[in-house]
């Protein structure tokens, strides 16, 4: 081969190929095989991966925004004309406990029906994507439901039937109660204590109490607590220090979330946003991270897989996006590294809520 | 009743809306509207169960057909989280028994072992069992498989903590670490045993775990897990001050070097600085100590971690501010300005 020819090869390789993963996430919006039926009970969560990812690259204009308004709405699980029903408000992944196709209330009575805490998160930041405002969301319902999830130890349970309560839980708490700009939804002392309870003796946090301290797991901690404007609170400047120290060693070329563990796609958003909130991200290998992202790049199909040489997935995908959107890839919008939306999706919501409180203010009393 | 074998092949479905004993029941379709997004395309057969177990759900049928239902959905979709609280609820309206229930489920973990919900649910079985007996076992096979699953480990602390079964624990911990020196659970497990059972306050324990941890850095030197543990063990008593670990770190260093060597040496020598009886940063031993900082973060930029080069040569520079009084200490890293941001391509 020309040498010439040789070198526009290898500059290929590492080519940021934006087009492919347009269409990557265009179809995620559509049909996806029966091979992906464990998606399931979280199709909320895999849409808001898809709309913030085609957002990141500023291509929300190939989306029909009313449609998705109307499909996420349709999951809203609304309070019943007796609002018995409180402690279930909040969004359903999936239409999958069968209730019929509502976009308004009052909500349904149903034995099983009620709405989880990561799909009431990704719900809300989907439909502030979309460009809508919110006022089709019952407040009152949502809060309710977050609030019914919060246990003693401050942690969260995912659904009011019970589930495993850990961190997770915790960031879509905080998620929901920042968005609605609304506390009520949680004990923030709780929730702080509990965090600071999962604080490994490496400096990082686990799922709780004990736990191997985990990227995904600090990242929960970290942003929850930038979310509630705690963070110099709940944490001191030695332990902060500390903490960044875990994160900076999680690079090895891109980031993995475990000391000895393999290097993972995901881990340089949340490791990469951990490290920005903590304000040292810029001491970070920027090519070695980009060039790994890349290296997990499906050159065929779009999308991003955990490693090299492996399937993409509509989570790795945004996330790699995330995280090239963090060492400032050209033409990639930038990301909130606490909310994990675009810094557009984030203005329209201070628009939202600057409204809000004019509304409030004006009438005096309650919005 | 079971719905033949989940054969793709099958020209034939043994569908419920073909079964008689089924026939008192409308199956209840998924509704997402005119416009579904994040569509999911279910063959027949699929579909077939979830109609019927959506129709089980919104009757909330107590039955053993419901039971039995379940199963089948939970093989198509075992992350369905509604299917596996539904299946909890039958267990208990039924009086299932609860021994064949954890046969069931240690089946399914065997086959997914990364699923959230099939974890949820033995922990539930064996509380309302009220029998740990089977679980360090259990967890010891599947560790055996992916001996880092956090599954696994959140499961066995559970167990641990909840049945007080701290005996033989620190035992299993060792032996996983002579599997590998580098399994960072087995370090985070190690921590947990010790905290919870003899606690770090003894000297005693102090001394053996450190030395425990210096003949592994001898075996395995490039090996983040060991330094985390010591440096975790030590940080809140004061890196500096335990008797004759400097000098033997030091030794280390020039026969079993890696960048968690160096770090932790910088972080002895930030804690001297710290709480170093010479306060006064013009002193003579101050200056030394700064300067012995100063060359470990050249040493790791320059040479020895070279990725975080931008982030030692920030820790250098954080430092000299702090501590570098009004003059400037021999050859050590002058102040530089913040460095330039970076850019990519």
């Amino acid at each position: 081969m020309a040498e010439e020819e040789k070198q526009f090869e290898e500059f290929e390789q590492i080519d940021f190929l934006k087009d492919r993963h347009v269409r990557f996430f265009h179809r995620t919006l559509q049909v996806l095989p029966e091979r992906y039926a464990s998606l399931e009970t979280t199709r909320l969560s895999i849409l808001f991966f898809a709309l913030s990812g085609l957002d990141v690259l500023d291509a929300l204009d190939v989306v029909d925004s009313n449609i998705m308004i109307e499909w996420i709405y349709s999951l809203q699980v609304l309070p019943t004309e007796d609002k018995s029903n409180l402690s279930c408000c909040g969004f359903r992944g999936s239409s999958h406990i069968g209730v019929p196709y509502s976009t308004k209330g009052p909500g349904v009575v149903h034995p099983y029906d009620s709405g989880h805490i990561a799909m009431t998160y990704t719900g809300l930041c989907s439909l502030l994507i979309l460009g809508d405002d919110l006022s089709r969301v019952n407040k009152q319902g949502c809060l309710a439901g977050v609030r019914a999830l919060q246990l003693e130890d401050g942690s969260f349970y995912a659904v009011p039937e019970g589930s495993e309560n850990d961190i997770r839980f915790i960031y879509c708490a905080a998620c929901i109660c920042y968005m609605l700009d609304d506390w009520s939804g949680m004990d923030i002392q709780k929730a702080i204590e509990y965090i600071r309870g999962s604080l490994s003796y490496d400096n990082a946090f686990g799922q709780g109490a004990g736990r191997e301290s985990h990227g995904g797991w600090t990242f929960c901690a970290i942003a929850s607590l930038c979310l509630m404007g705690r963070l110099e609170e709940a944490l001191s400047q030695r332990e902060l220090d500390r903490i960044r120290r875990w994160c900076i060693m999680r690079q090895q070329s891109g980031f993995h979330g475990r000391p000895n563990k393999p290097v993972d796609t995901c881990y340089s958003f949340w490791v990469g946003a951990t490290l920005e909130l903590l304000d040292v991200f810029r001491y970070t290998n920027f090519e070695k991270n980009r060039n790994f992202i890349l290296s997990t790049q499906d050159r065929l199909v779009g999308g991003f897989a955990k490693w090299p040489d492996s399937h993409p997935d509509p989570l790795h995908a945004y996330l790699g996006l995330c995280g090239l959107s963090l060492i400032g890839e050209p033409s990639l919008r930038k990301v909130h590294p606490a909310l994990n939306i675009t810094q557009r999706a984030f203005q329209h919501l201070q628009q939202l809520q600057q409204t809000w409180r004019e509304s409030t203010n004006s009438c005096g009393g309650q919005h | 009743i079971v719905c033949g074998v989940l054969n793709i092949d099958m020209a034939v479905c043994f569908c419920f809306r073909d079964r008689k004993e089924w026939a008192d029941l409308e199956p209840v379709p998924q509704d997402d509207g005119p416009n579904p997004v994040v569509k999911i395309a279910y063959s027949e057969k699929f579909s077939d169960v979830y109609d019927y177990f959506r129709a089980l759900l919104k009757k909330d049928e107590r039955s053993e057909r419901a039971f039995a239902l379940t199963a089948e959905a939970i093989e198509l979709n075992a992350a369905n989280y509604t299917v596996w609280h539904y299946r909890r609820v039958l267990l208990q309206a039924l009086s299932k028994d609860l021994r064949e229930e954890m046969r069931y489920i240690t089946n399914i973990i065997e086959e997914q072992p990364k699923n959230y919900q099939v974890w949820h649910h033995r922990r539930m079985v064996v509380e309302w069992l009220g029998d740990p007996s089977e679980e360090l076992e259990f967890i010891a096979q599947i560790l055996s498989q992916d001996a880092k699953n956090y599954h696994a480990w959140q499961h066995r602390q559970w167990v641990i903590q909840e049945y007080k079964l701290w005996d033989k624990e620190l035992a299993f911990v060792e032996s996983l670490l002579e599997d590998d020196v580098r399994n960072n659970s087995a370090w985070n497990q190690r921590h947990f045993v010790i905290s919870h059972t003899t606690g770090f306050s003894e000297p005693a324990v102090v001394e053996r775990e450190t030395q425990y941890c210096l003949n592994q850095i001898r075996k395995a030197p490039h090996n983040e897990s060991v330094w985390n543990y010591l440096k975790g063990m030590l940080q809140d008593r004061g890196l500096s001050s335990q008797p004759g670990l400097l000098e033997k770190v030091l030794e280390l260093k020039e026969t079993h070097c890696s960048p968690y060597l160096l770090a932790f040496l910088f972080d002895c020598y930030e804690d001297a600085l710290e709480n170093g009886v010479p306060k006064d940063s013009l002193d003579q031993g101050c200056q030394e100590t700064l300067e012995k900082a100063l060359e470990i973060c050249k040493l790791l930029a320059q040479e020895k971690d070279t990725i975080r080069k931008e982030y030692w040569q920030f820790l250098g520079r954080s430092l000299q501010d702090r501590y570098g009084g009004e003059v400037s200490p021999g050859d050590a890293t002058p102040t530089a300005p913040a460095s330039e941001p970076q850019q990519i391509s």
